[in-house]
């Protein structure tokens, strides 16, 4: 008997057809497909006791309500908290992913703390009298704040910085609402409560990009990029025409007469009949507002037209503090600080928030200033730092989060900390507190316990939803609820004047012709660091603009010479940064919108002019 | 001799079909023993305990699975009665403290969303609906595990291949589909894959 080859043939050809009637193959393919999701690489949870647990999301001011999903002590998902009085069940992308933040590859692991201290404090041991040593607080109104505060009252010339706080808003009261490019869905006060006050009031947004707050709108007026103050101008135009108002610049009464609605037509590129509409549709359905992240003193000055002051624009106390904490210093104006005199900068970017730029701040340093920041990545201020010391980050550190814009009332409430924090990092308040003297370790106690005591409020408590009057709540619960998540929220006061908006100086229009591109930063107020998730979505998707991207129309990125992905510098009057560029023809030509980031937010405010040119 | 031209083919054939019928089904699986020989009858008939005594929700609503160390050793802090399998687990694992490591039958994979309370308290589905008759059983049977999925064998059911027509005995997603549709519930992706 021989063996052929065609025999082997044969075999193994029965041996498949064979293996066709069998369970085998069609289980593997079955077990294959389930492999490739549990195989050894991919990442899994440990397993463990499911825990829930309430607490509230510290990426943002707008601090709304988590309830986390632990397993084994593992935070594994977040999700919004339903009946919040504040975000209202909401939660955004970044919220919702917040618990990846800790694992984000650009995350600073190290820092030379000792050596920081050391410079701190041979710096404050030559300080003149002339110079000064500062903090500048990127989220000013935390307990934290107030240590700085303190700190600083105890200093010789010790001054305390924040980015300039908009006026609070009360959005609930308003029924028709103008955003002069505001991303009102996007990263723009609390989102539970923009999307349930929306149905309240009409929206019209006045911008040149079709952005996500655009779509979602009643009305998009795609305005000429750079045109809002006319838009301003021209409404005020026609609504001062029909009734006078006391207390306006005669500087601003001078302006608006130049705008005329045919000029502002001319300038916006939007009908003289759309201009006339909207002002009568801010006139008729009153209360108003006008809504402007870029601070015009137009849009200012539109709103004390519109009576907005005491109605949908309104004063806000701020929660009680211990009788102790009085002696701290006030927030001081960046502009009024004398060029080179700061010594010593210390720059808590632990808690996100807004910024100043970079320009305004290099030229108050003095020669061989020292420039601390307080940090969980080196993208921000710690391009310019001397030394920058990393910091737990949300949720791995209680915090409390002041109330944001749209919060009338104030609020105190804890973020979740949901995992212990790497060792290696640095507590600014820890740090700047040890520079005088104060023990900051139990102040979040100690203010709870002063805002118990005012009897001001409310307890809103997740696990019950319900709010309970602080005077009802048991002294001994009030820390323990607050600690569970819970959010006290302060009485209106009826008492509170109505805000006095300050119109500030009418600026000169100096668009430089070196810069010609408005930047349209859509993406500015998104955390310094997001998930990694969210980074890969950014970068891999084109779903949104990746941080260190720009989008431009064709025909202005073929004047500068750049291509689709060309890697290129985004420049303005404030510094500049890498970026790689995508071309989107529904971007209007003269306008560069650009993706967000810490860096960013360094280089632009909300109305900055810049250009693009290759690297 | 020449070999008839059918043969080699039926012989490969025939070598497929009887280790694809009786030696796959058992190669596919790896067997672990349970780490007590724990018995749900005795538990029930001579304690009278019910299933939620042990498998109960915890106060927030939310499912504890598997009892831990301390349940057991609520009753069992020492001997009760004189067998080898008493004696062993207070030995082994109540008077050292060491919780059992036991093999969850009904484990569903982490991409997977399950809520007891959902499906017990407002379906008012019994436990036997899923789990089988556990409770009368008196010891606790190996534990099976697919060696390339990992998936317990009481996910994908107790026959080897699952086709689509058959929906009976497991705790895949087809079983849960099915389930659905059978009492009228809508269903979404996100409802089970959050």
């Amino acid at each position: 008997m021989t063996t052929t080859r065609r025999n082997l043939f044969k075999l193994a050809g029965g041996a498949a057809v064979g293996a066709m009637f069998t369970p085998a193959p069609w289980r593997l393919i079955t077990d294959a497909a389930l492999l490739s999701e549990t195989w050894p690489g991919v990442p899994k949870p440990k397993r463990g006791e499911v825990s829930f647990q309430f607490g509230n999301c510290g990426l943002c001011p707008a601090g709304c309500a988590v309830r986390a999903r632990s397993i084994g002590g593992q935070p594994v998902s977040l999700a919004g908290v339903a009946g919040h009085p504040l975000s209202h069940g909401a939660l955004c992308a970044f919220g919702v992913a917040g618990h990846h933040l800790p694992y984000h590859p650009g995350r600073l692991k190290s820092g030379p703390a000792a050596q920081a201290a050391a410079a701190v404090r041979a710096a404050l041991g030559q300080l003149r009298d002339t110079e000064h040593c500062a903090v500048l607080d990127l989220r000013p109104g935390r307990t934290a704040s107030w240590t700085y505060r303190r700190a600083m009252a105890s200093l010789h010339n010790g001054i305390y910085l924040t980015p300039e706080a908009p006026v609070v808003v009360n959005l609930s009261a308003a029924r028709t609402v103008l955003s002069l490019g505001a991303g009102l869905y996007d990263n723009w006060g609390t989102p539970g409560n923009v999307i349930a006050a929306r149905e309240q009031f009409r929206l019209f947004q006045a911008e040149p990009v079709e952005s996500r707050t655009a779509v979602m709108a009643d009305v998009w007026l795609p305005i000429r990029p750079a045109s809002e103050d006319a838009l301003a101008l021209g409404i005020a135009h026609l609504l001062l025409a029909e009734k006078a108002v006391a207390g306006l610049p005669a500087g601003f009464i001078d302006r608006v007469k130049e705008f005329p609605p045919a000029v502002a037509a001319e300038r916006t590129g939007i009908a003289e009949a759309q201009i006339a509409a909207l002002a009568g549709e801010l006139r008729e359905h009153a209360p108003s507002l006008v809504i402007d992240e870029a601070g015009s003193p137009y849009a200012t000055a539109l709103n004390v037209i519109l009576g907005a002051p005491g109605h949908t624009l309104v004063t806000r106390r701020e929660a009680p503090v211990p009788d102790a904490w009085k002696n701290a210093a006030s927030a001081a104006d960046l502009a009024a600080v004398r060029d080179g005199s700061i010594r010593v900068l210390l720059i808590d970017e632990s808690a996100p928030g807004d910024a100043c730029p970079w320009n305004e701040i290099q030229p108050k340093l003095a020669d061989h200033a020292a420039v601390v920041t307080f940090a969980c990545s080196e993208e921000g201020y710690g391009r310019h730092a001397n030394f920058v010391l990393p910091t737990a980050v949300y949720p791995e550190i209680v915090d409390d989060i002041p109330p944001a814009v749209d919060s009338p009332a104030a609020a105190f409430r804890l973020s979740a900390a949901l995992m212990p924090p790497p060792d290696g990092m640095t507590n600014p308040a820890d740090f700047i507190g040890a520079l005088v003297g104060i023990d900051p370790k139990n102040a979040l106690q100690d203010r709870a316990e002063a805002i118990r005591k005012s009897g001001r409020g409310s307890l809103f408590v997740p696990s019950t939803a319900c709010s309970t009057p602080t005077k009802d709540v048991k002294p001994a619960d009030f820390w323990k609820l607050l600690q569970a998540g819970a959010t006290w929220i302060d009485d209106i006061d009826p008492r509170a004047a109505a805000p006095k908006l300050e119109i500030p100086a009418l600026p000169v229009e100096t668009r430089a012709a070196a810069f010609p591109l408005v930047v349209a930063a859509t993406e500015a107020g998104t955390p310094a660091v997001g998930s990694p998730l969210l980074s890969k979505i950014y970068q891999e998707s084109g779903l949104r603009l990746a941080p260190a991207g720009v989008a431009m129309h064709p025909s202005d990125a073929r004047a500068s010479g750049l291509e689709a992905g060309s890697r290129a510098r985004f420049e303005t009057a404030s510094g500049s940064v890498a970026v790689s560029v995508t071309l989107d023809a529904a971007i209007p030509r003269g306008v560069v919108e650009i993706g967000g980031g810490p860096g960013i937010r360094n280089l632009c405010g909300a109305r900055t002019s810049a250009r693009v040119v290759r690297s | 001799m020449k070999i008839p031209g059918f043969l080699p083919f039926a012989v490969g054939a025939l070598a497929a079909l009887a280790a694809g019928w009786a030696a796959f089904p058992h190669a596919i699986y790896k067997t672990e023993r349970q780490p007590v020989d724990f018995s749900h009858k005795v538990h029930a008939d001579k304690a009278g305990q019910k299933c939620d005594d042990c498998h109960s929700f915890r106060a927030d609503g939310t499912f504890a699975g598997i009892p831990s160390l301390d349940k057991c050793a609520g009753c069992h802090a020492a001997p009760m009665g004189t067998t080898a399998a008493e004696k062993s687990f207070i030995d082994q694992y109540v008077t050292p403290n060491h919780e059992p490591q036991w093999f969850d039958y009904a484990r569903q994979p982490q991409n997977v969303w399950f809520s007891h309370t959902t499906h017990v308290k407002l379906g008012g589905l019994k436990c036997e609906s899923c789990h089988g008759a556990m409770g009368d059983s008196d010891s606790l049977r190996p534990y099976q595990e697919d060696r390339i999925s990992g998936y317990s064998r009481d996910i994908w059911g107790r026959p080897v291949v699952r086709a689509a027509f058959r929906t009976e005995g497991g705790m895949k997603m087809d079983d849960c589909v099915a389930c659905h549709r059978q009492r009228g519930f809508t269903h979404s992706c996100l409802d089970c894959h959050k």
